[in-house]
């Protein structure tokens, strides 16, 4: 029996499936680094996450009558809450979470492709809300002792701001006058470099550089390490699984507001804010690219990724700096998502004749 | 259609979706449904009752002719309907003022916790017309019918409000703050605690925007139900020619 | 000065394409059964002249064009009508069909060929010798050639186009016609200049087989009178497509002039290098057209080639002629892979508009479910039109086909290229195809 069905009668290298289960995998490296900080607790909060995602997702194929577990969409939903819970969580917030994020996010709106909101962010969104308080159990990173008040840089940062303008510069020195708590390995790294490299130019830097770039300190399980989000994403990117677009303008956005602007809460003055120190804190290397990529919640053309890309970034800056919570990148995102359609009704592509098209 | 359709097929909250500003406000405790609900319904009973009555009072006696003809009921003129809708703004205000008197007086803490939806019931009260109105065409018959009409179509309105209310009140306190909040009767009270939910309970819903969440999905559930029985009906109706 | 954008910026696919052992052309078989259909051209089916019992002769007129937009159709192979039925074509046309049986002696091949000096014939003798000869577009429009050439008579043509590229990516055998046959595919671009007095004429090829062309065809123009360009445009598929290489020379031309014009205001007509070829033998050689050179490609043949083919052969004994096929074919199209069409049986005839024929095997058949739109822009990017095939699907399985022709649905014109690209496999060329046939079922009331 011969196949009828119409042309075209072959199809691209690219598939949905492909494109969520790259997606997972690359977020693996920076999970598997959050479980190596963390340990046990952030182990299981990840299992959580995931595993009751892929219930709901099969509590969702009742209503369907068709399981839809294999598109990859349910495991990236899953591996994107847990990892962006805290690690000392208690484990029915991600389950609560993941399950939100699934039925009522996608689900309720018509599974794939038919939700307007970031289901993770969602799942987290409502999570941060329900359980303010749980969702601010950190734990302390490697090499640093377990103590009480253990809370990520930024919330640190906010914390020490609070009250008089310091009289320090920058971010980090406003952490070391707070002592706060970098690990020894730190420590050693930073002293080391400080005398045998940079005395040499009268430089010093402060301590803290190394956790903060490696990724060694307290936070959401799959924020902490930045250089292994950007390893994945440089993956994603170079199999054109995400697009440049959105990440790009995002970031480059949110760190020129945050570099002008960001130093006068501190008293620096503008141009001094640091955007280094606020690239490396919170979600907003994960929020970017794996996030803020999702294709079903953001713009169509690349046109309108840009334009997503910079609304995102104002108001990341605007929720971080001015906003009550530590990070703003959730809150971004999915407000970014409301405003969605908007864009793609402005940035339409131009249907002209194909010679004009062929022509430029 | 005899039946006042105001119950479950023309729900304010869970079918037509109107009427929705208490619906999300007030229902973060059981009790504040409670209240709303049970002044909703005074005011909305009372209110289309003087209507009727106000109405049947209007008419003139047989024999006699206005000096103006007077327009059919079901074609009535944008004119009469403006003062139609004007005379029941008046009443609503005024019953929705004494209901206000009496909540302060039987309920001051509840009075205080409702703040400023009590005084909103006038206005739904009109909105919640919108469900009637089609409900008001047909010829106009006795005073007495017409009454009666309205005291049927207030309460079954008045009272698919109410089971809206308490459905989503329910939810989002049990959920939200795992209590359920009644009136206090003797030993009792007044504060169910609901076990381990109310150790840390899913705050979110308590907002208007988990308020929101359930009416929502009562919405939905409501459509689902509608779906299902309509299905239902189709299926077990004995099988007719060509239509 | 603005740099000008081609296609590959603006959309096209890369899909896979065969990549033949040797690039010769052999020769098929002379079929048994001709089943030789009477729609082979867009337009009025010819009328049918004969009756089963006929004896017919190699290249005897068998149907007459019916009207103005119609074409003639000859027989192929000498021999008796044993048949004249109504049969349905690959795309569910259904006309008459006369099925001849092969017996006899051949006319003209293998005869001595006489040519004529067509240069002191008049404009409309040698329209009148293409429209005898049945020569219809063979680029895949398959419009009556004559009926092409003839309505710009009425004024000059400033441009005529030889198009030389590829319309699929797995058709080989437009290449192999202009390495072996340069000269005649420029005297017959001779021959239509002639006809519609344009004022300039190009070939575009590709830039993928320029080494292997220009020098044939450089020296083609030098003895037939010189006077046309060669272009070389880029080979990502939709390229070859008529208005694609109409904007693209146009677009090149101006950027050395200065100031690019726009492409509708250039009168131009565009021919495909197999068509020109048969516009040669019709008007030098009074040759009908009844044989075409036809790529045989795909997994499951042997050996994969291209053939020249007479009208009316039975599309399995192709397959035959290619060695064969390796593993019983999952799916058999006529064309290419991306505009072909499906057909359901072998026995379905090679008529003048059957480019190529491809035998995909089982497994690639299958092909992959289907999931829902995930709105990555992937068909956006790919449509060399600029149209938003997500969008456009949408307004149509709403039923607002009025709204999808607002938004550009006229413009489609069935490339495949978004369905290529759809990560989801969404059939979004169908659901254009459906849309537009819808439109046209409402403005025909």
């Amino acid at each position: 029996m011969l196949v009828v069905s119409p042309a075209p009668h072959v199809g691209g290298l690219s598939s949905t499936r492909r494109l969520n289960w790259s997606v997972a995998c690359c977020l693996l490296p920076a999970a598997a680094w959050g479980v190596f900080l963390f340990g046990v607790p952030a182990l299981s909060v990840l299992g959580v996450a995931l595993g009751a995602s892929l219930a709901a997702e099969l509590l969702a194929a009742l209503a369907w009558r068709r399981v839809t577990l294999a598109d990859g969409s349910a495991a990236v939903t899953g591996l994107l809450v847990g990892m962006l819970m805290p690690p000392g969580v208690p484990l029915y917030v991600p389950a609560v979470a993941s399950a939100f994020a699934i039925i009522i996010v996608k689900q309720s709106f018509g599974g794939l492709g038919r939700n307007w909101m970031n289901p993770a962010l969602g799942g987290v969104v409502f999570a941060l809300f329900s359980w303010a308080n749980a969702m601010n159990s950190w734990l302390p990173a490697r090499g640093v002792a377990a103590g009480t008040g253990v809370l990520p840089p930024l919330n640190a940062l906010r914390a020490a701001l609070t009250g008089a303008k310091s009289a320090h510069r920058g971010a980090l020195a406003v952490l070391g006058a707070s002592s706060y708590p970098w690990s020894a390995a730190d420590g050693r790294v930073v002293a080391w470099i400080n005398t045998h490299i940079l005395s040499l130019a009268g430089w010093s830097l402060p301590g803290g550089v190394f956790d903060m770039l490696v990724g060694n300190i307290p936070g959401r399980i799959g924020d902490v390490s930045v250089p292994l989000l950007f390893l994945g994403a440089a993956y994603l990117l170079g199999r054109r699984v995400i697009r440049w677009q959105v990440p790009v303008t995002y970031l480059v956005t949110f760190c020129v507001a945050a570099q002008i602007f960001g130093g006068l809460p501190m008293g620096c003055g503008w141009g001094t804010g640091g955007a280094l120190f606020q690239l490396f804190s919170g979600s907003l290397v994960l929020g970017a690219f794996f996030m803020a990529t999702d294709p079903v919640t953001s713009p169509l053309t690349g046109t309108g990724k840009l334009l997503y890309g910079m609304c995102l970034g104002v108001l990341s800056f605007f929720l971080r700096y001015f906003g009550s919570g530590g990070d703003g990148v959730p809150l971004a995102i999915v407000l970014g998502n409301c405003v969605v359609p908007v864009i793609d009704r402005f940035a339409q592509p131009r249907v002209g004749s194909p010679g004009k098209a062929a022509a430029g | 259609m005899t039946r006042p359709s105001g119950f479950i097929r023309n729900n304010p909250v869970a079918a037509v979706l109107i009427g929705l500003c208490p619906a999300a406000a007030v229902t973060g405790r059981v009790i504040d449904a409670l209240w709303m609900s049970l002044g909703l319904v005074f005011v909305l009973v009372l209110t289309r009752v003087s209507e009727a009555i106000l109405r049947g009072l209007n008419k003139a006696p047989s024999g006699q002719r206005p000096s103006r003809p007077e327009p059919l009921r079901h074609t009535q003129s944008s004119q009469s309907l403006t003062a139609g809708w004007l005379g029941r703004l008046f009443l609503a205000s005024c019953f929705t003022a004494s209901f206000e008197v009496i909540l302060q007086a039987f309920a001051p803490d509840e009075s205080a916790s409702l703040g400023i939806y009590v005084s909103l019931i006038a206005i739904n009260c009109i909105v919640l017309d919108r469900v009637s109105e089609q409900r008001a065409l047909g010829a106009p018959k006795a005073t007495g019918t017409e009454i009666l009409r309205a005291l049927q179509d207030s309460i079954a309105v008045g009272a698919g409000f109410a089971v809206s209310l308490m459905v989503i009140s329910l939810v989002r306190e049990v959920l939200g703050a795992g209590t359920i909040t009644l009136f206090p009767v003797g030993s009792f009270g007044g504060t169910v605690v609901v076990g381990n939910v109310s150790l840390e309970p899913a705050r979110a819903l308590i907002y208007t925007g988990g308020g929101f969440l359930c009416l929502g999905y009562l919405a939905g559930v409501a459509r689902l139900l509608g779906h299902v029985r309509r299905r239902e009906r189709e299926q077990s109706r004995p099988e007719a020619g060509p239509v | 000065m603005k740099r000008q954008r081609t296609l590959p910026q603006i959309g096209g696919a890369e899909p896979p394409s065969v990549l033949l052992s040797s690039g010769d052309i052999s020769n098929a078989s002379i079929p048994p059964f001709a089943l030789i259909p009477m729609l082979q051209h867009a337009g009025m089916p010819a009328r049918c002249l004969v009756r089963p019992g006929d004896k017919v002769q190699e290249g005897m007129l068998i149907g007459k064009a019916d009207g103005a937009r119609s074409a003639n159709v000859h027989s192929s192979v000498p021999g008796t009508v044993v048949s004249v039925s109504e049969t349905k074509g690959a795309d569910g046309v259904a006309c008459q069909a006369a099925l001849i049986e092969f017996g006899g002696e051949f006319g003209r091949t293998g005869k001595p060929i006489s040519t004529s000096d067509w240069q002191a014939l008049p404009r409309a003798e040698l329209l009148g010798r293409i429209s005898a000869c049945g020569v219809v577009g063979l680029g895949g429009g398959l419009l009556p050639t004559h009926i092409k050439l003839a309505r710009e008579r009425g004024r000059a043509v400033s441009l005529l186009i030889a198009n030389g590229m590829e319309s699929e990516p797995s058709l080989h055998a437009d290449f192999c016609l202009m390495r072996e046959k340069s000269r005649e595919i420029a005297v017959g671009m001779r021959i239509c200049q002639r006809i519609l007095d344009a004022a300039r004429v190009v070939l575009a090829i590709s830039e993928l087989s320029e080494e292997g062309l220009a020098p044939f065809f450089r020296r083609a123009f030098a003895e037939t009178g010189g006077g046309f360009e060669i272009m070389a445009l880029p080979g990502r598929y939709p390229q070859g497509h008529e208005d694609l290489v109409r904007g693209s020379v146009v677009a090149r031309t101006a950027s050395s002039n200065g100031n690019p014009p726009c492409v509708e205001s250039v009168d131009c007509v565009v021919l495909n290098v197999a068509t020109l070829f048969a516009v040669y033998e019709a008007v030098v050689l009074q040759r009908p057209l009844i044989e075409r050179l036809v790529t045989v490609s795909g997994s499951a043949v042997r050996r994969p080639g291209v053939l020249k083919v007479r009208v009316g052969t039975r599309v399995g004994d192709l397959f035959e002629e290619c060695g064969g096929l390796v593993d019983p074919p999952g799916k058999v199209v006529l064309g290419g892979p991306m505009r072909g069409v499906c057909v359901s049986s072998l026995d379905y005839p090679v008529t003048k508009g059957v480019a190529g024929v491809m035998a995909f095997t089982r497994a690639e058949a299958r092909g992959g479910s289907q999931l829902p739109c995930i709105r990555c822009g992937a068909c956006i990017e790919a449509c060399a039109w600029g149209l938003v095939p997500t969008r456009l699907n949408k307004l149509i399985e709403q039923g607002s086909t009025a709204a999808a022709f607002a938004e550009g649905l006229s413009s489609c014109t069935e490339c495949g290229c978004c369905a290529f690209a759809c990560p989801s496999r969404i059939p979004l060329v169908d659901g254009l195809r459906k849309g537009k046939k819808l439109g046209a079922i409402d403005t025909n009331g």
